[in-house]
């Protein structure tokens, strides 16, 4: 026993001795270290014909579930046998993820975000893949201007190829705003509501229920969105010029709506909370309304799969536009599609160009935008029509009514990432009770810096 | 303790100690020098330099100290290196302070009791930062957490309060739980030292008349000295590994970033300033400097019993 | 004794009363993980908090089981990636399994190969550091002693890259190597190596002992409790080092249960009976081996430190 346990050891000491050994050695790049990994697990050692792929995906709809996403990934493999492996990453830490894969030369080949992380930072610092040979004439008329427009870095370079588009939007317990007698403030042909209605509603619910009913939630950038979108449209603010160069948020009309959600019992400032948390307390009932809401948590709440539209006891859930004074919102937009990280490898590249022209634009396409949840991000793709795939599902017909107030997608003002962060920085601030004011100008000021420096 | 090697060792004999002694230190040696020794070398050298995540390279261009000028008006930094500083000084001394009356309290019971309660003041060690921070998450929580629930049913909160969202209690909150993970073992420690203690010295010191105190600072504490100082550098260890409880709970918000947490998100958070890395190892040189001089000081009240 | 004072006898009472209140809340936690684990989805969302579940469900394990699925077991030739092209070079892999049990499988292989490895090298360096007079000793327990209380995010940046040079970067080895060079362990085995009486030292060297085999006969036996405390030390270090962990591993099947956890908490749709299941899982192996270790590690915890 104590023999074999030595040997043990001394094995893994020789393992460690070459460790060192090697260290001042000249190493070759590790850009493809886990191209090893198999997807077939039953025939290790043979490489598959077409070779391998990473794709790491947050969790934009269902591509962030396994058994979803490995259907359509398994799909692509036996059509044109590269395969691919999958890792799923998380808002809350999956960008730290990303960066320290790039910092230790594992980038994955495909990263599945919007363009405010692909195209704003990571292409912007040149670690990912043009891909404008992939847009002929034909893609450029297919696909939506606005996504392809935030696609596109100034420099010409397009670093994600977008698969699917959405407007974000608010949501609200309608079952508890009847209780309160709140629901006569809503608008539930339009699904819009204007600012005093906003604001009526919510002392009403606070009456009936004595506790906040909403929280401007500001733990992290996890769904910022929300809070961005409810300060921007109560008076009218804007949060970037629309040539996207400056940020915007020291308008009177956004501190105007700040100081009035303070003001508000019913509405909470909860720096424990991220978007995900927010809509975990408005499922289980507790919230009135979620602000970080979307028609993929419509379909599907809290990817719990208890029902459409409905919370954890079974109450109603209704979607609604922001708030706005003349009830006509900006809605935030949401872009996702697919960007190529250059490991340096053409072949790997091109295998992931396949991958994404696969997904993006054929008649596959069908199936890579219903796993998401979204609207297609193009109104054909090599021949099929996807304007009519949700034309059998209800919730999504009925969400159209909002796409027209999609606004502006700002998210690729330069600094975007500090910026955000001063964001929910100041709403944490703002919540501890600091003078409005002057900690809107403080922090804008920060993200103007970044925005000048980035 | 009695020695053979003399201050005058011949130089063969001392040879051999040589060989000897490195050869026993050999493996230890290299994984301290190749996983902690020359990282720690590189991060200071990176100090000094603008080295970033987006240069290939080790090492960016030389630019002196002004990583560190720009640390001393980074209000961030600031803040952080004052929250590691709460957090370390809160904790050491209650963490020995409760496990010394802990152990006081119960090293005279019998053996199955104080077995008992030595390993209920270990479960929270052993049951896992991870574990242990998700299940407190969801105590502290804001709406659904028992903390707010029981203190509202005793009447002694009318609102909920915000226990992780409220810069007036995230930092504490986060300090209670490190304290729970960190009594366990002192506890253990001091239960043995009290049952170690001299007892002649104890029954000399009642003969001449000394009351219950003067015969626990005068014989018991003097006798645990040894015990107090590992105890104070185990916790001193243990309090600047709250990353994890940063990380999962609050990430750096409501007044609770810490430096250990503050050079995690300068080096990858996504923002601008992310990836910088030599500011990030400067900020590492500036902490690992503190705990330097913490360590020496512990150790030189140490070497003075 | 003296005879007990009315005082001293109250005393007595309110601490007993306080101990076990205290020794209730450091029993709730774990008490409200595991029940947690096993309640209804209503029971997790109730508003109000269910102390005792309505009933016992295993739902939540399933979940777990269900989220991810990777192979079950993964052998990679140590820096075969060196002689590949940088490639991994993949020995063997078992069949699709839940990705938890994968989990707890790399967890336990990482804190037992950390442990290993950490208590041969710190007892040999250990008893160097007590017994031999080589030039450069002070020096150097300086340095280690200096280094014990360094917490890893100093290093993170040179680590990271250093890992990814010697491509160890999202495996194990990244995080067993800087948990092994910690120098604790040689500080403590330290501790424990002085207490050994130079007589014997000296004895079995006229004897004609060899260098090593003075150590593995005479001394290793003389220091075994020490061994015994450094491992269950160790082990619970490196399971509860969430920090190398996040930053090291990148993959799914490479995963610890801890990081797995953390994960699953972060993303948006985690559920509380979930993290509840999953907390149960990442708590019950270093229980265990807590409590079978127990006995000698309240023995080899507390020599050392009295010595010191």
């Amino acid at each position: 026993m104590k023999k074999l346990l030595a040997l043990l050891l001394a094995m893994i000491m020789v393992m460690g001795l070459a460790a060192c050994g090697q260290k001042a050695e000249d190493t070759p790049p590790a850009d493809d270290q886990q191209q090893g990994d198999t997807q077939t697990p039953e025939a290790p050692a043979e490489p598959a014909a077409g070779g391998e792929i990473t794709l790491w995906t947050y969790p934009i709809g269902d591509w962030g579930k396994e058994d979803k996403v490995k259907a359509i990934t398994d799909a692509f493999t036996a059509d044109t046998g590269i395969s691919v492996k999958v890792e799923y990453l998380a808002y809350a830490d999956g960008d730290d993820k990303v960066n320290s894969a790039i910092t230790a030369k594992n980038a994955p080949d495909l990263i599945m975000e919007g363009p405010e992380r692909l195209v704003t930072n990571w292409g912007d610092k040149g670690y990912l893949v043009d891909l404008s040979d992939m847009f002929d004439d034909t893609d450029k008329s297919e696909i939506n201007a606005a996504a392809m427009a935030a696609c596109t870095h100034p420099n010409g370079s397009v670093y994600e190829y977008p698969l699917v588009i959405t407007a974000h939007c608010m949501a609200i317990n309608l079952d508890a705003f009847k209780e309160a007698g709140a629901d006569e403030f809503l608008n539930l042909d339009t699904h819009t509501w204007t600012t005093s209605d906003f604001i009526n509603a919510v002392e009403a619910l606070y009456d009936h229920f004595q506790a906040p009913v909403g929280a401007v939630y500001c733990k992290g950038q996890g769904g910022d969105q929300g809070t961005r979108a409810l300060v921007n449209n109560l008076y009218g603010g804007t949060f970037a010029t629309a040539s996207h160069d400056e940020y915007t948020w020291d308008d009177p009309a956004n501190i105007k709506a700040l100081e009035q959600l303070k003001s508000m019992p019913g509405i909470a400032f909860d720096a424990s909370l991220e978007g995900g948390d927010e809509i975990k307390v408005f499922y289980q009932g507790i919230l009135k309304m979620a602000f970080c809401w979307n028609i993929a948590q419509q379909l599907n709440p809290n990817q719990a799969d208890t029902g459409a539209g409905k919370t954890a006891n079974g109450e109603e859930i209704v979607f609604m536009g922001f708030p706005s004074q003349g009830g006509s919102p900006a809605l935030q937009g949401g872009i996702w599609g697919f960007g190529i990280f250059d490991n340096g490898d053409e072949a790997r590249v091109n295998d992931a160009k396949t991958f994404i022209k696969w997904m993006c634009d054929s008649e596959h396409t069908v199936d890579a935008v219903k796993t998401a949840n979204y609207f297609a991000a193009r109104s054909a793709a090599e021949g099929t029509d996807l304007s009519g795939i949700w034309a059998d599902n209800e919730i999504m017909n009925e969400y159209q009514v909002l796409m027209p107030y999609l606004g502006d997608y700002y998210q690729v003002t330069k600094g975007w990432a500090g910026a955000r962060t001063e964001w929910w920085t100041m709403l944490q601030k703002v919540g501890e009770g600091a003078d409005i004011a002057e900690t809107v100008a403080t922090y804008a000021a920060n993200a103007a810096a970044a925005a000048a420096a980035g | 303790m009695a020695r053979q090697s003399q201050p005058t060792m011949s130089r063969a004999l001392q040879r051999r100690e040589n060989i000897s002694g490195y050869l026993f230190l050999l493996p230890s040696l290299i994984f301290f020098i190749g996983f902690v020794v020359i990282p720690m070398i590189i991060c200071i050298v990176t100090s000094l330099t603008d080295a970033n995540m987006h240069d290939q390279g080790m090492f960016g261009n030389f630019i002196g100290f002004s990583n560190f000028t720009k640390l001393m008006s980074d209000e961030t930094f600031l803040e952080a290196l004052k929250n590691t500083f709460i957090i370390v000084i809160v904790s050491v001394p209650t963490v020995c302070a409760f496990s010394l009356w802990v152990s006081s309290a119960i090293y005279k019971l019998s053996g199955p009791v104080l077995s008992a309660f030595r390993c209920i003041f270990y479960l929270p060690v052993v049951t896992g930062s991870v574990a242990v921070t998700v299940v407190w998450k969801w105590m502290y929580d804001n709406y659904t957490g028992i903390f707010n629930h029981v203190l509202k049913g005793a009447g002694i909160i009318e609102q909920n309060i915000n226990w992780l969202g409220d810069s007036k209690y995230a930092l504490w909150c986060i300090i209670l739980i490190l304290f729970t993970t960190s009594v366990g073992q002192p506890i253990v420690l001091y239960v043995s030292a009290l049952g170690n203690v001299d007892q002649t010295l104890i029954e000399a010191a009642e003969v001449d008349g000394a009351n219950g105190f003067q015969v626990f600072w005068k014989v018991k504490w003097a006798q645990m000295m040894p015990t107090t100082l590992y105890i104070l550098v185990i916790t001193t260890i243990n309090s600047f590994q709250c990353f994890a409880l940063i990380q999962l709970l609050t990430k750096g918000g409501a007044g609770t970033n810490t430096v250990m947490y503050h050079i995690y998100w300068t080096a990858f958070k996504l923002t601008e300033q992310a990836g910088h890395f030599g500011y990030a190892n400067a900020m590492g040189v500036v902490l690992a400097i503190f705990i330097g001089l913490l360590s020496a000081l512990q150790f030189k009240l140490a070497k003075e019993k | 004794m003296k005879i007990e004072t009315g005082r001293g006898r109250a005393y007595k009472i309110v601490s007993v009363i306080v101990l076990v209140i205290l020794a209730f809340l450091f029993t709730f936690p774990l008490y409200w993980i595991v029940t947690g684990a096993f309640k209804n989805g209503a029971d997790i969302n109730a508003t109000k908090p269910i102390w005792v579940p309505t009933e016992w469900v295993m739902n939540n394990f399933d979940k777990l089981m269900k989220q991810r699925s990777v192979p079950l077991w993964e052998v990679y030739l140590p820096f075969g990636s060196f002689f590949n092209g940088g490639k991994k070079v993949l020995l063997t892999a078992g069949p699709e399994a839940p990705a938890a049990i994968r989990w707890l499988i790399n967890a336990v292989l990482m804190c037992v190969l950390a442990m290993l490895l950490t208590c041969l090298t710190a007892a040999m360096a250990g008893y160097a550091l007590a017994k031999k007079r080589f030039n450069g000793r002070a020096l150097l327990f300086s340095l280690i002693v200096c280094a014990m209380a360094l917490p890893k995010q100093v290093i993170l940046i040179p680590l990271l890259k250093e890992m990814s040079a010697l491509h160890l970067y999202d495996s194990l080895w990244a995080v067993i190597f800087p948990t092994v060079g910690w120098p604790f362990g040689v500080f403590l085995m330290k501790q424990f190596s002085e207490s050994i009486p130079g007589e014997i030292l000296e004895a079995a060297r006229i004897d004609g002992s060899s260098e090593w085999n003075t150590f593995s006969t005479v001394v290793m036996p003389m220091i075994k409790p020490g061994i015994g405390a450094l491992a269950i030390f160790t082990f619970i270090n490196c399971w509860n080092d969430y920090f190398m962990q996040l930053v090291m591993l990148a993959s799914g099947s490479n995963f610890t249960i801890p990081l797995g956890i953390a994960t699953l908490q972060a993303e948006t749709s985690v559920d509380n009976g979930l993290l509840m299941a999953g907390a149960t899982l990442a708590a019950a192996p270093i229980i265990i081996v807590f409590l079978i270790f127990q006995k000698y590690f309240t023995q080899g915890i507390t020599m050392g430190a009295v010595k010191g």
